[in-house]
């Protein structure tokens, strides 16, 4: 298994706690004064989750149980943009190295993967450079950038 | 027409690469057929029966003489020379060889072309009204707004995974020929009482094993705001929908689950929250897509032509396709021609590159370049002075093109069927070459009038048999071909469900059957009325006796 640094950030290496199967001991985390990390799934309801829970935590993986199970892609953009999740996301479980810039825009960090498919995820990683869409981790949409430097500024909040 | 800038290009030509790159992993066996499955799809690229099937978009319809002349020499020189114009405004090609489909790809980028989310659960070809910006009776032209929604959903990194693949159509005009209630997100230009532009929205309609017709959740949402609006939309779609169960997982099923007040009142909740997001462009980037779809200059001319009329008064046929196949332009003495891709004894949709290549030079001589493929699998030269109708008919019929039967009972939209398709129960093209045979009569097809005929070889409706006045469903009973007869469905704006009329019929039974509605029809009609209208008068009763009875 190999760890793909997808934004470049320090990676975290705290202990995860799962949420899904137990609330309130992830909750009491939150009350501790140590770094803390949380696994959710796909099936994760962003409704269930503890805004203070979410945004103290150092690190989230989201664990998906098949690639193409892409609530875990609005799950990352959820955590990012309703409740300010500035720590690490990795992205865990079957996703394949051609979602590895989806993964990125959406939000994630991370990514955990078989050792044969890392270098391709390295490679996807950097494959396209302009985007129809202004996203959540800084990368603006062609349709602000192609109307010159004040709107290049507009960044997703 | 829209045109690529350096942005576009770009995004287009990394995806040719990329795709290329896949290719390349599965040949070597990198990748497992299993492992490719998903990135074929991704790109259009279907394994059919007897070979893969590669499907090409065509952005809201709309194409040029150079983009038409391209896919005809694709068809050329990667296929047996024809293609085949899908319901969704898409061409589709029946044998490529897959070591082909990057260069495939590659000469249709370079003519500002792709294959991008033709399949997959993601966002797909945005479809619109074939006569959008030709229309007398259209709002606003909604192709602007098709685009704009084209970029947004091209790779988007949230909704690239959906539960289902997800369609979106926009019309312009209050007379809907776009069948925007059957789809995922059916979107209508509004003005509203200050004079702005805007959507209704509706969501959740769809054919297949359950079909519903879309309902509206928004009367009236400003043009600043559409992407941000539909953008909460596939959140909640992309995080509710049904992912246990492929027949469950449409839009139209959470809709129906949830009620569509409550998906309304979740998707307003969302927008609230997201509104003040840069996910809405700038005014200047409508400002510039609208600019490439501004109105071309067209000279006023009379609306009469004595050489028309003349010809008309002779040539029975030429007047056939005056009524059928004419229809008006917004600037007077102009038309809008339909050419019919339903030659009878053909294959509905499918053309040859030489009648591609011919089409491309009519367009670049009587229609600005410009071409459109209809939802209805025929083609439309928009723009056309209606002085030069006499010489674009004779060029046509010289070509096998000038069938005058659009809008009548040969006219019909058929889907590939058991002749090509992995998932078919029956076949659709030689029902429709026989119908089409047994009505071969152009005036019975004209004293018949409008009646619009729709043929699906599975339940996954490709052929949109919900929504036929007549509908046919080839379904399998233990090994036998069998077709099934729906009546009374609408496409338009007046949208509704075809009703199955009872037992189903083997391939002869079903033309008879035909035969004996149509025969039911012209005695029951009253003035004037035309098919539809009749069955909503009169009801499936009289059908069903008449055509049970016989039996
Ligand atoms: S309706 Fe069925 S048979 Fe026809 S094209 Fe669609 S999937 Fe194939």
């Amino acid at each position: 298994m190999k760890r793909i640094n997808l934004t470049g950030r320090a990676l975290s290496d705290v202990a995860l706690t799962v949420f899904d199967q137990s609330p309130e001991a992830a909750q009491e985390l939150a009350g501790k004064n140590a770094p803390y990390g949380l696994i959710l799934t796909t099936e994760t309801a962003y409704s269930d989750l503890d805004p203070e829970l979410i945004e103290k935590a150092d690190l989230i993986a989201i664990d998906f149980p098949a690639f193409g199970d892409g609530r875990g892609f609005s799950l990352a953009v959820r955590l990012r943009k309703d409740f300010n999740f500035t720590g690490e996301l990795r992205a865990t479980g079957p996703v394949i190295p051609d979602q590895a810039q989806f993964l990125l825009r959406a939000g994630f960090d991370s990514v955990d993967t078989d050792d044969a498919r890392a270098a391709a995820f390295q490679k996807a990683a950097g494959r396209f450079t302009a985007f129809y869409q202004t996203d959540y981790t800084g990368n603006t949409s062609v349709a602000h950038t192609r109307h010159g430097p004040s709107q290049r500024e507009r960044k997703a909040s | 027409m829209y045109a690529y800038d350096p942005y576009d290009k770009e995004i287009v030509n990394t995806r040719v690469e990329e795709f290329r790159d896949q290719v390349n992993r599965r040949l070597s066996g990198e990748l497992t057929e299993e492992e490719f499955r998903p990135l074929r799809l991704m790109n259009g690229l279907y394994l059919q029966l007897h070979a893969y099937m590669l499907r090409v978009a065509i952005p809201y319809g709309t194409l040029s003489s150079v983009q038409m002349r391209r896919l005809a020499l694709i068809a050329r020189k990667y296929d047996k020379g024809y293609g085949h114009f899908t319901t969704r405004q898409n061409i589709q090609y029946n044998w490529p060889k897959l070591v082909d489909t990057p260069d495939i790809l590659l000469d249709l980028a370079d003519v500002e072309m792709h294959a991008i989310q033709t399949s997959g659960n993601c966002i797909r070809n945005v479809t619109t009204d074939q006569f959008s910006g030709a229309t007398a009776d259209e709002i606003a032209d909604p192709r602007p707004y098709a685009e704009l929604i084209r970029q947004w959903s091209t790779f988007h990194p949230e909704f690239s995974f959906l539960p289902r693949k997800f369609k979106i159509a926009i019309t312009g005009a209050p007379s809907d020929r776009a069948a925007v209630k059957w789809h995922d997100i059916g979107l209508v230009v509004r003005k509203n009482d200050a004079g702005d532009i805007g959507f209704e929205v509706l969501v959740g309609g769809g054919m297949g094993r359950t079909p519903v017709i879309a309902k509206t959740i928004r009367d009236f949402i400003p043009e600043a705001d559409l992407l941000g609006y539909l953008e909460a939309i596939l959140r909640v779609y992309n995080e509710q929908g049904r992912r246990d169960n492929k027949y469950k997982a449409r839009i139209k099923i959470l809709v129906e689950a949830l009620g569509s007040d409550t998906f309304a009142d979740l998707v307003e909740k969302e927008w609230q929250t997201t509104r003040h997001h840069p996910i809405d462009v700038p005014e200047a980037e409508i400002k510039r897509i609208e600019a490439f779809f501004a109105p071309p200059p067209l000279e006023v001319l009379p609306e009469q032509d004595p050489a028309v009329d003349e010809l008309a008064a002779n040539n029975f046929l030429f007047h056939a396709f005056l009524k059928n196949n004419v229809r008006p332009h917004k600037v007077p003495g102009h038309v809008n021609v339909t050419i019919s891709l339903k030659p009878h004894g053909g294959i509905p949709g499918d053309a040859t590159d030489a009648q591609m290549d011919l089409v491309a030079d009519l367009a670049d001589t009587y229609s600005l370049g410009e071409i459109r493929v209809s939802h209805e699998q025929n083609l439309i030269l928009p723009h056309v002075a209606r002085r030069d109708l006499p010489e674009l008919y004779e060029a046509l019929s010289r070509s096998g093109l000038g069938t005058a039967n659009v809008g009548l009972i040969s006219d019909i939209i058929a889907c590939p069927g058991l002749d090509y398709c992995a998932l078919a129960n029956a076949r659709s093209i030689p029902i429709a070459q026989n119908l089409a045979k047994r009505f071969d009569d152009i005036t019975r097809l004209q004293d018949i009038g409008e009646l619009k005929v729709k043929i699906s070889g599975c339940i996954n409706s490709c052929g949109h048999h919900h929504a036929g006045h007549i509908g046919i469903l080839g379904v399998d009973r233990k090994g036998e071909e069998v077709y099934q007869l729906l009546l009374g469905g609408s496409g338009a704006e007046d949208a509704s469900k075809a009703q199955i009329l009872g037992p189903g019929f083997d391939e002869n039974g079903i033309v008879d059957a035909v035969e004996t509605v149509v025969a039911v029809y012209l005695g029951e009609r009253q003035d004037g009325e035309k098919f539809l209208e009749t069955y909503r008068r009169i009801g499936a009763d009289p059908f069903k006796e008449a055509v049970y009875e016989a039996h």
